[in-house]
């Protein structure tokens, strides 16, 4: 919870750059490694955006590693499921366990580094946009989308009470934690019980306090917003194509590129 | 349980999207409804989505060792209702992906109906039916934040199966393969996080039940006999 990536997205290298460049480069890359029918495209996804934000957008790599961990749990438990289950061609590998036959063949190992490689590519485009768009541009854009007023006004008093509430919970916890709240199985399940039920309270109130300073300040059910979005710069545009084009021909092209 | 970014075939991801998206269209337009005739509930609901983000960060006493976190997503069923909670849901999610990378943007359909549908409609309706049954308050919340979490997980594991389903026996056994490797997490977490939501309704109760009967989540008359027995 300390690594809210919105920090690292208001100083990175790439805070100036078009919001809209920096979304459709994650989306697009995003697209093409979903569409890709080999491992190879994803694979050089995965690697470039990878890349990117390290090298162009100036990440901490040693903190890029460590945020790259948190997928990787679920991605080799789930394409280990995939590895045994799915099917086709020769068997390359099987052992008897426990009366059902273990087995993987070359069309599960080919589909199991697919979904592998597509994880990786698909996390690393998401980790970009987390990385280099802060929370705040995006409003503008889910604005100019024309998405329902009362949802985007939601979505941004709930980023504001998210930091409000995140101070909230670190100095409740803090608390417990001196004073060995959670020393035990036992006491950590009551605390962490208490530590909601006060947090939820205290946040109630912060709602309440709002509604006061909104009505004293002549709410009518509309937040103005600055406009600070702009378009496409020509610079932006050809790089966002450039690599789109390259990701897309690789992935269209490589499909049959298998590791069997 | 989020599904990650890029797991999903883009077939199954549109499919996702399609299926959430009445809910959530209906969603927005009880939330406009709600917005027009209460102005104050605007801040409420957004520091109730905030507080489903802040405890779905927050990591929960573990028994496995992994990494585990309480979903909250039931209590924001039983507080303010499934429509409500399926919007407070995408927000939330959304904010997951591109802050925590939990989750994922292709996913985010498959994701929303999982955790931010079909749980919260079966917390609510068994919270509404043990109301009316008449039994105990604490004991109707445990049951209903645990099965929300264990449903999500299974609504999950199927979501996996469809896109995934075995040579031979199909989706059924890649299904209870899928639901086998994540059980090990799943199911000592729902338990827990069914333990945790129901303590944190009674300090809730303990501390401002006012809130809870102005939410029409409980009556004075229950209040008071909650009181009187935690007395």
């Amino acid at each position: 919870m300390e690594n809210i990536l919105d920090d690292y997205a208001q100083q990175n290298a790439l805070r100036e750059t078009g919001t809209w460049a920096k979304l459709l480069l994650g989306g697009g890359a995003i697209a093409a490694a979903l569409v890709s029918a080999g491992p190879l495209a994803p694979a050089f996804i995965a690697a470039s955006m990878a890349a990117i934000t390290v090298g162009i957008a100036r990440i901490p790599a040693r903190f890029y590693a460590t945020l790259l961990t948190i997928p990787l749990s679920f991605a080799v438990l789930s394409a280990g499921v995939i590895l045994f289950l799915s099917g086709g061609g020769e068997t390359v590998w099987s052992m008897p366990f426990g009366g059902i036959t273990l087995a993987f063949t070359t069309g599960s190992v080919n589909q199991a580094a697919l979904v592998l490689s597509r994880t990786f590519a698909g996390m690393c485009a998401l980790f970009f946009i987390a990385l280099t768009t802060p929370m705040v541009e995006i409003f503008t854009v889910l604005r100019s989308l024309r998405l329902p007023p009362e949802f985007v006004d939601l979505a941004m008093l709930i980023y504001h009470f998210i930091f409000v509430l995140i101070g909230e919970a670190l100095a409740t916890r803090n608390a417990q934690e001196i004073r060995q709240g959670y020393a035990g199985f036992g006491n950590a399940v009551r605390s962490f019980s208490m530590l909601a039920g006060t947090l939820f309270v205290r946040a109630w109130e912060k709602g309440e306090e709002l509604i006061l300073a909104m009505d004293a300040r002549c709410y009518d059910g509309i937040f103005p917003t600055f406009g600070g979005e702009r378009g496409i710069s020509r610079r932006e545009g050809v790089a966002v194509v450039a690599y789109l084009s390259v990701c897309s021909a690789l992935a269209l092209l490589s499909g049959g590129i298998q590791i069997f | 349980m989020h599904i990650m970014e890029g797991f999903l075939p883009p077939a199954w991801c549109l499919f996702w999207f399609l299926v959430s998206a009445p809910f959530i269209v209906y969603g927005m337009y009880q939330l406009r409804i709600l917005m027009r005739e209460k102005r104050e509930a605007l801040p409420l609901l957004a520091v109730a989505g905030a507080f489903v983000f802040v405890l779905s960060s927050l990591k929960l006493p573990s028994v496995s060792g992994s990494c585990s976190h309480p979903t909250g997503t039931g209590l924001g069923a039983i507080l303010f209702g499934p429509c409500i909670t399926s919007i407070l849901g995408l927000i939330v999610l959304l904010y997951q992906a591109i802050f925590l990378a939990h989750g994922g943007l292709s996913t985010l359909g498959a994701n929303v109906f999982s955790m931010g549908i079909a749980g919260p409609v079966l917390a609510w309706a068994i919270y509404k039916g043990g109301q009316k049954a008449g039994l105990n308050t604490y004991l109707t919340v445990f049951f209903a934040a645990t099965l929300a979490d264990l449903f999500t997980y299974v609504v999950t594991s199927v979501q996996l199966a469809l896109a995934f389903p075995a040579e031979v026996g199909g989706i059924a056994t890649s299904f209870a393969a899928f639901a086998a490797v994540f059980a090990v997490t799943q199911l000592p977490l729902s338990i827990i996080e069914g333990a945790v939501i129901a303590l944190t309704f009674k300090y809730i109760i303990d501390v401002r039940a006012e809130i809870l009967v102005k939410l029409g989540v409980l009556t004075d008359a229950a209040v008071g006999r909650l009181r009187g027995v935690g007395a």
